[in-house]
């Protein structure tokens, strides 16, 4: 029988129709053989755009719809399930994307629109020899890796925890936390970071439905939504879990001092250590890198003080393997390496610190106590606070850190409070976007610290008077004068890049993700889905996405935990139907075919000496379609015939 | 002029048309004004003269445009991408066009079209400095082309450091000639002051010259010459190997092709030239250098490499008039007497001529300036 | 003829990364010239070689092919094996007379709109400077194959 293909063309309100003729498009569809129904309409993805074609499927009994609009990356899902509501497989629809690749990319009218019209016929093409699939449905495992203990894990742990479903939470370090727990207080309410943090720390420990692995990294994924398999390591840690009770006494006991990672290196920690006296968990691991018996076979003076002998030294790495249904990635953030920022004197004075190190100096757990000192331990008399280091700056990193003006007012309250040190800030243009953050701008005016709207260009220690001397020198243009200012200080904060984490690059490919062009991981949708990601059951939380602040992070993981649970409780998930298959009379048995997929999905029978697929593994990919010699495997609905009919209909070649 | 000021949109579409594209970008950060070394001694904010092209607004052609010594500083740091100097570069060209530019520059300007040197130098006596001993003439054999600085040709101070090239070239046995007489200005101060089409008179004169030598490799004793043959010559048709003199002296030095064995017992301070520096990123090879004499102690000024503060002598500045204490090399000058320095040390004509001239001002009779090859010649 | 040229080319993207970074270029309002028209397949170890031969046979004036950075596949390696099978369809295209800048691989990821509007730019250019190729003529490859419309 005959296809009877319907085309359908959007205008998208003007997005498509302000630049390619519409009209011109559904008068050339409805020339060519097989079309039986063209026809153009507003806004196609709407209800009443979906019911035009429900009604034309059913009126005009077509067996091939061609929707002409966006990108099908949008859109397919929406039309797909439009033609099966009228009772058209899914898989015998086909998309034209002549906005993205089209209207939004060419000014010249006349050109976009025979573009657009070789882009339907194509599609036409394509649709004739569309062959209906059957998707298949597969149980869901109901269970949730969350990666990275951050706040945004945390929250998305809980969330999916408290639903009652099962969770998996991988830490890299000793314990979760993440930065928040390196902070001191928080803008712009000022409550205590710990004071909000540990409890929830708490009870992703306590919370029975989650298993907490610390001090452990994901190794592999396999799978698909629904139905992966993850390799966990858990790094040996020298102390045994069950036996140590936390008392901390190894941790006053061990004599090898290296720097604290959570101190930013401003304070040490032992060998045998946790990064935080509220570490969650509270019992510590043993760094064998600097474990001085590791080291050189003598030592173990941990082992002799622990009263529950807990030390292990024939602890050994476990990988264990997890079946889970979903992932949730939230490794969040890195910062800019500040000894690329020379001009502003990081690792030249002593007395310019960033933005973490900060936190840490003003910490009540940190290196000072909580006091505010100069190197040298005497109070400030004044301190400089620069903002957009590294942020908004093409050397650099292009985009705004987003977190850097609020934690630099919050920065100049801190100073204010516990100094009598005069605070400036120099900056750019002040960000203060979310609620209560003006309003905490305005608080800090009148506090009295100062404002000078220029970003600082230098920090030297070189003096040209006798007020310069002795102390660090910032040189900016005040804009709003039209001034070049030197402002001698005793501390300089920069308030340096967040960036994306060093190993992003290896995560983003450990779990299928991309990444957008500033180094973040890349979300599906930028607005509509900004937790989900091109890998179907892998999802986003926190700032691996984009630099956050922690209400935007603890929103977007509580997001991320929805849409994961929204997947688990459907119980079941759609898997590809669009998979390769060989035919069987063609098959010459060369096994090349083996070789070439990427998923092991081809198995061979030795009896019969002919390959097969295996449809629940395969995924679609088709390069065993076009390496097979004799052409005997088909790659569903993007088969040969398929693929070369919209080849040979892609332009209008006399 | 009312006390209110009307944007006037010709002003940014004309910089536009003739290069100008990057001032749009600009977003008022001050980063290049207060990076500027010009304000350690004066007020000059570079970006009012960008602010005021962008809107179109009176001032940005002003005298202020001719103080900047195009070093480069600020386009370093713009965290914007703005071709600062090159606007700058830009705008004077636009200005140059209505007559307006300063009157020294165009003594010098004229001297340009001449005598193809900005120097009121005889062509032919642009050897001159060699005196009556024979040097290697370029003939397409040898593997340098020496091309001279008219700085060095013309400025018997500079043309020391010449004689001083030659010794410790003929000492490390490297094969080269001097290009001669017939060579013109390299252009590249000329092009900063915006007289484009003088510039495009010299590289055509110099490029027609080289290639017909043979020229395959050239050696340039300043880092003005190293960047424009660079990158200006190149899209014109001079399309050459060109080396400054402190590379070839580190790679001599390293090979061990020269051995320097005398002591210069003398505490030298290193000043980066901004287009050997910033504009080539060679901040090494010099201090490598002198690292290999005997007896040298080395010592920084506190703003070094890529943060050093100009001289003052590019973009022009080099024949326009400068009060003493507005001088950028008297304020290093002076930094480097108090860090007991005796011999300021750096590898570029125009920094020659300026710390001299520093030196005349603040009557430091004991202080000694001198080119690297100047160094290298006492040590051999 | 009358009109001046435009090159006609086919390009045969991954769905993932090169579709995607053409859909970038799109939302980022990018503009490029309007010579190309994409064929998409999941990945770019989908690309037979005689889909090439085809758009060429055709009337296509290039070929680009194009998929994820190695390593960024999203079937893991799909790419490595489109890479492994270029230089003998490359070889094969020569010996048909084929000037080398008529086909090309690349490897754009969805993030790069930039360098997928630049890519084509480029080989438009390119193309154009090489004029028509009409290979059918060229070679006597036979008739047209039944096309669509
Ligand atoms: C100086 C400074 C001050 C700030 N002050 C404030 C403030 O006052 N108020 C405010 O709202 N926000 C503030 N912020 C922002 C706040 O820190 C972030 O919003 C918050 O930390 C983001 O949480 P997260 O969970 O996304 O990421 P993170 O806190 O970075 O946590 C990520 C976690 O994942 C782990 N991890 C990373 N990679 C892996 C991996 N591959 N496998 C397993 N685990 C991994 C890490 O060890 C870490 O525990 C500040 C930020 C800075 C830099
Ligand atoms: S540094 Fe760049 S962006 Fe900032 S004011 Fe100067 S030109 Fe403008
Ligand atoms: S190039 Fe140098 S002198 Fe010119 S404006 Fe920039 S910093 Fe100032
Ligand atoms: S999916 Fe893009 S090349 Fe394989």
């Amino acid at each position: 029988m005959e296809p009877r293909i319907g085309v359908f063309v959007c205008h998208c309100g003007t997005n498509i129709a302000g630049v390619v003729d519409v009209n011109r498009v559904v008068e050339a569809a409805a020339a060519w053989p097989d079309v039986v129904f063209s026809t153009e309409y507003k806004f196609m993805c709407s209800d009443p755009g979906q019911h035009l074609l429900n009604d034309a499927i059913i009126r005009h009994k077509l067996t091939r719809v061609v929707v002409a609009a966006c990108s099908p990356r949008m859109h397919e899902p929406t039309f797909r399930k439009a033609c099966a509501m009228a009772g058209l497989n899914p898989y015998l629809f086909e998309m034209a994307n002549i906005r993205e690749h089209c209207s939004w990319v060419h000014e010249d009218k006349l050109a976009a629109t025979l573009k657009a019209i070789d882009i339907v016929r194509a599609a036409v093409a394509k649709a004739r020899l569309l062959e209906p699939l059957q998707a298949r449905m597969v149980p869901v495992t109901p269970k949730v890796l969350v990666v990275g203990g951050g706040v945004a894990g945390i929250q998305a742990a809980l969330d999916i925890a408290n639903a009652g479903t099962k969770v998996i939470m991988v830490e890299r370090s000793q314990s979760i936390g993440g930065h928040m727990a390196q902070l001191d207080k928080t803008f712009p309410t000022l409550d205590c970071s710990a004071c909000i943090l540990t409890p929830k720390m708490v009870q992703v420990a306590q919370h029975p439905n989650i298993e907490l692995m610390t001090y452990s990294d994901v190794e592999n994924v396999d799978g698909y939504v629904g139905n992966f398999t993850v390799k966990i390591r858990q790094r040996a840690r020298y102390v045994d879990e069950s036996t140590c009770t936390s008392c901390g006494v190894c941790l006053e006991k061990c004599p090898k001092k290296v720097p604290s990672e959570f101190d930013e290196g401003m304070a040490t920690r032992k060998a045998i250590y946790r990064s935080f006296p509220q570490a969650v968990p509270g019992r510590p691991v043993i760094d064998k890198e600097s474990c001085t018996y590791f080291k050189n076979g003598k030592c173990k003076i941990c082992e002799i003080f622990c009263e529950p002998k807990a030390i292990r030294w024939d602890d050994q790495d476990r990988v264990v393997e997890e079946k889970v249904g979903a992932i949730i990635v939230a490794t969040g953030m890195g910062l800019i390496d500040p000894h690329g920022l020379g001009q502003w004197g990081y690792g030249r004075f002593p007395n310019v610190l960033t933005g973490l190190e900060f936190e840490r100096l003003n910490n009540a757990t940190g290196p000072t106590g909580g006091r505010i000192t100069c190197k040298d331990g005497s109070e400030p008399k004044s301190v400089a606070i620069l903002h957009c280091v590294g942020s908004r700056d093409r050397n650099h990193k292009e985009y705004c850190s987003r977190v850097c003006c609020m934690y630099s007012l919050k920065f100049a309250h801190l100073i204010k409070e516990k100094t009598h040190a005069t605070v400036y800030n120099f900056y750019i243009d002040m960000r203060c976007f979310g609620k209560g953050y003006e309003e905490f701008y305005n608080r800090l005016l009148h506090e009295g610290v100062k404002f000078i709207r220029g970003k600082a260009a230098y920090v030297t220690d070189q003096a040209y008077g006798d007020e310069e001397t002795g102390k660090l020198v910032v040189s900016a243009e005040s804009t709003t004068l039209g001034q070049v200012l030197r402002v001698p200080v005793d501390m300089v904060i920069l308030a340096s890049a967040v960036a994306p984490q060093n190993d992003a690059e290896a995560v983003a490919r450990l779990f299928g993700m991309g990444r957008s062009p500033d180094g973040f991981f890349m979300e599906k949708h930028p607005k509509l889905e900004p937790f989900a990601t091109a890998t179907d059951g892998v999802y986003l939380a926190g700032s691996c996405q984009s630099p956050k602040d922690i209400p935007d992070t603890v929103a977007h993981g509580a997001a991320a935990a929805s849409t994961a649970l929204s997947m688990i409780s459907r119980g079941m998930v759609e898997v590809e139907a669009a998979t390769a298959e060989v035919l069987k009379d063609f098959c010459s048995g060369c096994k090349v075919c083996q070789d070439v997929c990427p998923y092991s999905a081809i198995s061979f029978h030795d009896d019969t000496h002919l390959a097969e697929v295996n449809a629940s593994v395969c995924k679609g990919c088709g390069t065993c379609v076009a390496t097979c010699p004799s052409s005997a495997i088909t790659g569903h609905h993007f088969n040969d015939l398929q693929v070369l009919a919209q080849i040979d209909a892609a332009f209008a070649w006399e | 002029m009312s006390h209110f000021a009307t944007p006037m949109m010709e002003v940014p579409e004309m910089i536009a048309e003739v290069g100008g594209k990057t001032l749009d970008l600009c977003y008022q950060c001050g980063t290049c004004s207060g990076t500027c070394p010009w304000n350690l001694v004066r007020d000059f904010r570079v970006r009012d003269i960008i602010t005021r092209a962008q809107l179109g607004l009176e001032g940005y052609e002003g005298e202020d445009l001719w103080m900047c010594a195009t070093c480069n500083a600020c386009v370093d740091r713009c965290p914007q991408g703005v071709e600062i100097v090159d606007l700058v570069r830009t705008i004077r060209m636009l200005i140059a066009e209505t007559g307006a530019a300063p009157k020294t520059l165009r003594a010098v300007l004229g001297s340009v079209q001449s005598n193809g040197n900005p120097w009121s130098g005889e062509p032919s006596a642009r050897m001159a400095w060699a005196g009556a001993d024979p040097v290697p003439a370029f003939d397409g054999t040898p593997e340098y082309a020496y091309f001279t600085c008219c700085t060095q040709a013309y400025d018997p101070r500079n043309a020391k450091v010449i004689r001083a090239a030659a010794k410790v070239m003929d000492a490390g046995c490297v094969s080269y000639g001097f290009v001669g007489g017939g060579e013109w200005c390299c252009g590249d101060a000329v092009r900063k002051t915006g007289a484009q089409s003088s510039f495009q008179r010299l590289a055509d004169h110099n490029i027609n010259l080289m290639n017909g030598l043979g020229v395959k490799k050239m050696l340039v004793p300043s880092p003005h010459c190293l960047n424009t043959f660079r990158k200006e010559y190149p899209e014109l048709g001079g399309k050459w190997e060109v080396t400054h003199l402190v590379e070839l002296l580190r790679d001599l030095v390293r090979s061990g092709r020269l051995a320097m064995k005398t002591a210069v017992p003398v505490k030298a301070i290193y000043h980066d030239p901004c287009y050997l520096g910033r504009n080539n990123d060679i901040y090494d090879a010099p201090r490598d250098v002198l690292r290999g004499v005997p007896g040298l102690q080395l010592i920084e000024f506190a703003r070094t490499r890529d943060e050093a503060v100009c001289c003052g002598g590019g973009g022009g500045r080099l024949w326009m008039e400068t009060p003493v204490n507005e001088r950028f090399a008297v304020l290093k000058l002076k930094e480097a007497v108090a860090k007991g320095a005796d011999t300021v040390v750096t590898a570029c004509p125009y920094c020659i001529s300026m710390f001299e001239d520093a030196k005349t001002a603040l009557g430091l009779d004991q202080m000694q300036i001198a080119d690297v090859v100047e160094i290298v010649a006492q040590a051999l | 003829m009358s009109t001046p040229f435009e090159p006609r080319i086919v390009v045969l993207c991954c769905n993932w990364c090169t579709y995607a970074g053409a859909d970038l270029a799109g939302t980022s309002r990018m503009k490029y010239a309007p010579n190309v028209r994409l064929v998409r397949v999941m990945c770019s170890g989908r690309v037979d070689p005689s889909f090439v031969l085809r758009a060429f046979q055709d009337g296509a004036d290039g070929v680009l092919v194009a998929g994820c950075h190695p390593g960024d596949c999203h079937y893991i390696n799909g790419n490595l094996k489109a890479m492994r099978r270029f230089p003998a369809l490359e070889k094969m295209v020569a010996q048909f007379g084929i000037e080398p800048q008529r086909l090309r691989l690349e490897w754009i990821s969805a993030a790069e709109g930039d360098v997928f509007v630049r890519v084509v730019n480029e080989m438009t250019a390119q193309v154009r400077a090489l004029g028509a190729l009409d290979w059918r003529r060229r070679a006597a490859v036979g008739p047209l194959p039944e096309h669509a419309g």
